[in-house]
């Protein structure tokens, strides 16, 4: 990387730790220093004999399963590429066999409904994809009687202290009790084609204007400035649109009650609409992950704003052009506002209907242990652990630039902004209309205001508010 | 006499029984199912707690914007798609029937659409109609017009999709006529060269009525199999730009699937599995394709 | 019409047809940047990777023989069942003749996604989940109706007269059923088999819902290369090319009838 043009970001230990949603502050932690105490070498699924005594030293019972079998359903997602080849240690740990289904992300959100709806018991465990709705329609077996189960769970071996705050306060439904484990960390990031900025002689934008300003001057004949998703889907624009609705100083749900009406969101998903119009490529109110992704990578496009895994891609000189020069940066934020970038955490969890609930809880512990997340983070995987992220494998994986700015992005997300939305039982009827109305103000059918308006009051409607 | 009727009852009964046991078998439960829950406001979010509320479904189904705008997509989506897959279809299949040489080779070739697995066309074309990196774009550049939006403008984003069902399915209407074709007798077709009629005058005065069943049939399954379209949309525009090449059937998946409104998403089938009914009803009367025409006397 | 001009349409349709195709083939011997470069590359240097990937994949083999098995049993077991029905409907004028035809029709109207979970259910009682038998029952059940109503357009064409003679030489229906009326529908069930197999090589839903793991045919194995925020572009063109072999050449076969068809109608 040339130039890591980092001053605009705020240094780490500078940040406010006292809030009640900040992840924990990676500083403080052991990182590096579990490393060394544990001598892991870098690419530890090498050394299977040492990685065991690591499981081993919990003071649980791994093998009180054994000989059962379990199904693990997910998305063809880094957090499944990367589990799948360590779970042979698993099943040599615990002598639990693994079966595996991984499905593109429009298969699995088709089936396993029909799936865990017909009361099917497999998958035992899968990647939850709705919390709201998978916790509300009993799909989900809590995991609190587990973790206080001392054969299934060692509190102290686990190290809940090195897991991010909010991925642990993420589970955590409204009744109190745990349903899900985090399995991985997403923050809204920008990546900027560094070159394409050079060239106009213009720095790394901070706010929605400059973000408007910079993408303008950018577009030529060549290429576009800024690309984001938009398409009508409850799945495309909502996200990173919903980062610049929080980083307006607006939210999604008050109270239960969509107040994407408010000014502040409105003002947002009309500079989200404009700097799309004015900036992006012909036609990116079709534009899904796959086109961000491939126009930035192609270099047609010059700034883009989405998930942080992006990086391994984009980092990857044989699919990207633009590997090398790429600068990662904070999230842009409103006239006098304060940046609060969308975030993620993927989650699994276990079927309430399933046969062998105690081996999937297992499996669950083994994933998101230490070892298991040191080994899959050097594969470029971003996992919800502090040690993961500050191990030297997952920094050359994943980019010490990218993961710096991912980090960053994350402690300033507020993930209970982003839950009372995502989270929500009926998300779905949230944020498909909301996907919506983000793609008529892009494609320029609707004005912001009528758009927001619209689709708020169907949204209230349809949560009965 | 009387053994004679017996025997025919007994040869129809067996004739139709495996058919019938397996459709009944098959579809008998799950519409039973549907056509319940679509009085019910059934919901896979809290399935303990359904209350029947008869027509309340249809009633708020008929008085929501977005399913007659649904409906009129469905609609139109479905009118051109088959029109322009009918007229191509027929007008090719009765080339290739005139044709001599290499019909094998075409006949493969014009096969393909139907035979590559959906998927990967559907994301070929969303690559190539891709704005900045598709080929579409490239030729529409390098042949001097301007470079379009395509699946993301109002005004042609219903057209791309049309572009691509047509692609996808006139095979299905060409092979149905090729089939048809093949089983005609030829004397008709002998009968008026001899009388000196033109290609022309053939294809409309004898092949076209000579097809008609066949046109008809493959319409049919062509407007069915269309009006439930959902793969390449879902695919391709996700219903955009806003709801304008959203289809009735991306509305029941959105919301049985996606919002677990198992009760309304019912109700949303029921009706369109009524206007199908209507509409096939009224067209198969119309062209008497609903009775066989001519059946043994005895 | 002249030859030429007629020639050139034929041919002009050809491309059309082929060009979605061509670019797949193109894309399955690109690099991963190569499938996505601006301007889009026609010539280019070309790698085998991505097939020599797809080849060695053993699911992709598996997608490939469960698509095999389960097109096949369809379209076997969807003419054995759909013909009888066809020539009665065609031939047998009885009361409801014209109510039986259009129910069988109306199977195919109701949109799937309403049934989806009840199917599920049903097959999950009767344990026919995850099978090849259960996946072919339900691709029958899909494409009854097309094979039916196909298939008595096809018998309708056929003049009765041989029929009624074969009558009065004595045979039986089931005699003159088999041997007379189904030799002369061949083309008919040439084109009916040819579009029941690619029905069901092609189903997507009813696939994905009915299968998992041990039955995943290829248009659901394939939707797996389109991962989470990336397509696998190479691996997708190159599996998808390398399905369209086997239906290629089934459709070869199927196809004789179709030729041979003229012949036979000369024939009556």
């Amino acid at each position: 990387m040339k130039k890591n043009k980092l001053s605009h970001l705020p240094p780490i230990k500078k940040l406010n730790l006292t809030r009640r949603h900040f992840v924990k502050a990676t500083s403080a932690l052991v990182g590096a220093g579990m490393l060394s105490s544990y001598g892991l070498p870098l690419y530890a699924a090498q050394n299977v004999e040492e990685m065991m005594a690591m499981y081993k030293s919990a003071n649980m019972d791994w093998e009180s399963q054994k000989g059962s079998k379990i199904v693990l359903s997910g998305l063809e997602h880094p957090w499944m590429q990367s589990i799948e080849p360590l779970l042979p240690h698993f099943t040599k740990l615990t002598g639990i066999d693994v079966q595996v289904q991984k499905q593109s992300e429009s298969e699995y959100v088709a089936e396993v409904p029909v799936k865990l709806g017909a009361g099917n018991p497999t998958p035992d465990v899968y990647m939850v994809w709705s919390y709201g709705q998978a916790a509300d329609a009993g799909w989900l077996e809590s995991l609190d009687q587990h973790f206080d189960n001392p054969n299934l769970f060692d509190k102290n071996w686990y190290d809940l202290n090195d897991i991010f705050s909010s991925a642990r306060s993420f589970p955590i439904w409204n009744d109190g009790e745990s349903y899900v484990m985090s399995i991985t960390a997403e923050a809204q990031t920008m990546f900027a084609n560094q070159n394409m900025l050079d060239a106009i002689g213009a720095n790394v934008p901070m706010t929605f204007d400059e973000l408007l300003e910079t993408g303008k001057k950018l577009k030529n004949d060549d290429h576009a400035g800024v690309a984001m998703r938009s398409k009508a889907d409850g799945s495309a624009g909502t996200w990173p649109c919903g980062g610049f609705v929080f980083s307006n100083g607006g939210v999604v749900m008050d109270n239960g009650v969509c107040v994407l009406d408010s000014a502040e969101a409105i003002e947002a998903v009309q500079y989200y609409g404009q700097i799309l119009n004015e900036a992006g490529p012909l036609g990116v109110g079709n534009y899904h992950w796959y086109e961000c992704l491939n126009d930035y990578m192609q270099e047609v496009v010059a700034i883009g704003m989405d998930s942080s895994n992006f990086a391994t891609d984009i980092e990857n000189p044989e699919k990207s052009n633009a590997a090398g020069h790429t600068t990662y940066g904070a999230m842009v934020s409103g006239p006098g506002k304060q940046a609060k970038p969308n975030m993620w955490h993927w989650m699994a969890g276990i079927n309430s209907k399933s046969q062998n609930k105690a081996a999937a809880f297992l499996f669950l512990t083994w994933a998101n242990s230490k070892p298991t997340c040191l080994m899959s983070s050097a594969l470029g995987l971003a996992t919800t652990r502090t040690s993961a992220w500050e191990s030297d494998g997952f920094k050359s994986a994943f980019g010490t630039q990218a993961a710096t700015a991912a980090l960053t992005n994350l402690q300033n997300a507020d993930g209970k902004i982003m839950k009372d939305c995502w989270f929500h039982p009926q998300g779905g009827e949230i944020l498909t209309p909301w996907g919506i109305a983000i793609n008529e103000v892009v494609t320029g059918t609707k004005t912001a205001d009528k758009a927001m308006k619209d689709a708020t009051q169907k949204i209230n409607k349809a949560l009965g508010v | 006499m009387n053994s004679f009727k017996k025997q025919r009852t007994k040869f129809i009964v067996l004739m139709l029984m495996p058919a019938t046991i397996l459709l009944v078998g098959l579809t008998l439960f799950p519409f039973i199912v549907s056509l319940i829950l679509s009085f019910t406001d059934y919901s896979l979010l809290r399935p303990g707690q359904t209350k029947f509320i008869f027509l309340d479904n249809y009633i708020e189904l008929m008085t929501t914007d977005e399913f007659w705008i649904a409906l009129r997509v469905t609609v139109v989506f479905t009118v051109l798609a088959v029109l322009l897959q009918v007229i191509i279809g027929v007008f090719i299949a009765n080339l290739l029937h005139q044709e001599t040489h290499n019909i094998s080779f075409l006949r493969t070739i014009y096969l393909l659409p139907l035979a590559i697995t959906p998927i990967a066309a559907t994301f070929t074309f969303r690559l190539m109609f891709n704005p900045s990196l598709g080929v579409f774009n490239y030729f529409m550049k390098s042949l001097g017009f301007p470079p379009q939006a395509w699946l993301a403008s109002p005004s042609t984003a219903l057209f791309s999709l049309i572009v691509v069902d047509t692609w996808q399915w006139t095979p299905f209407i060409l092979l149905i006529c090729l089939g048809g074709l093949a089983s005609l007798p030829n004397e008709p077709f002998e009968a008026a060269k001899v009388d000196g009629a033109s290609n022309w005058q053939i294809f409309t005065k004898i092949t076209i009525p000579m097809l008609y069943p066949f046109i008809g049939l493959a319409l049919l399954f062509r407007s069915i199999d269309a009006f439930k379209t959902f793969d390449i949309i879902y695919v391709l525009t996700s219903g955009g730009p806003g709801i304008l090449t959203r289809t009735l059937n991306l509305y029941a998946f959105k919301h049985g699937i996606e919002f677990l409104s198992m009760g309304y998403a019912g109700s949303i089938a029921i009706i369109m599995l009524i206007i199908t009914i209507v509409v096939a009803q009224i067209f198969l009367r119309k062209n008497n394709l609903l009775k066989p025409k001519d059946t043994f006397k005895r | 019409m002249n030859k030429l001009t007629r020639r050139i349409i034929l041919y002009a349709f050809a491309i059309w047809s082929f060009f979605p195709l061509y670019w797949l083939l193109n894309t399955s011997f690109k690099t991963s940047k190569d499938a996505l470069a601006r301007p889009p590359t026609f010539i280019f240097k070309p790698i085998l990777d991505n097939y020599l990937d797809v080849i060695s994949n053993n699911e992709v083999w598996n997608y490939f023989v469960d698509s095999l098995i389960v097109a096949m049993g369809t379209t076997f077991f969807g003419l054995l069942i759909g013909i009888p029905a066809a020539y009665i409907l065609a031939r047998f004028n009885f009361k409801g003749n014209a109510d039986y035809g259009f129910w069988i029709l109306s199977t195919r109207m109701t949109p799937p996604i309403a049934m989806l979970i009840p199917f599920f259910i049903m097959y999950l009682k009767l344990g026919i989940l995850d099978t090849h038998i259960g996946l072919i029952i339900a691709h029958v059940g899909l494409n009854l109706s097309i094979i039916v109503w196909l298939m008595r357009g096809f018998y309708e064409e056929i003049p009765m007269e041989i029929e009624e003679a074969s009558y009065v030489d004595g045979s039986s229906y089931f005699q003159t059923f088999y041997k007379i009326a189904l030799p002369l529908s061949l083309p008919g069930i040439s084109a009916v088999g040819i579009i029941t197999f690619l029905f069901s090589w092609n189903e997507f839903l009813f696939a994905l819902v009915l299968g998992d793991s041990v039955v995943r045919t290829s248009p659901v194995g394939l939707y797996g290369f389109v991962g989470y925020q990336k397509i696998y572009w190479g691996q997708l063109s190159a599996s998808a090319s390398l399905l369209l072999i086997p239906v290629l050449f089934f459709v070869f076969l199927f196809q004789k009838p179709l030729i041979k068809g003229l012949t036979l109608g000369s024939f009556k």
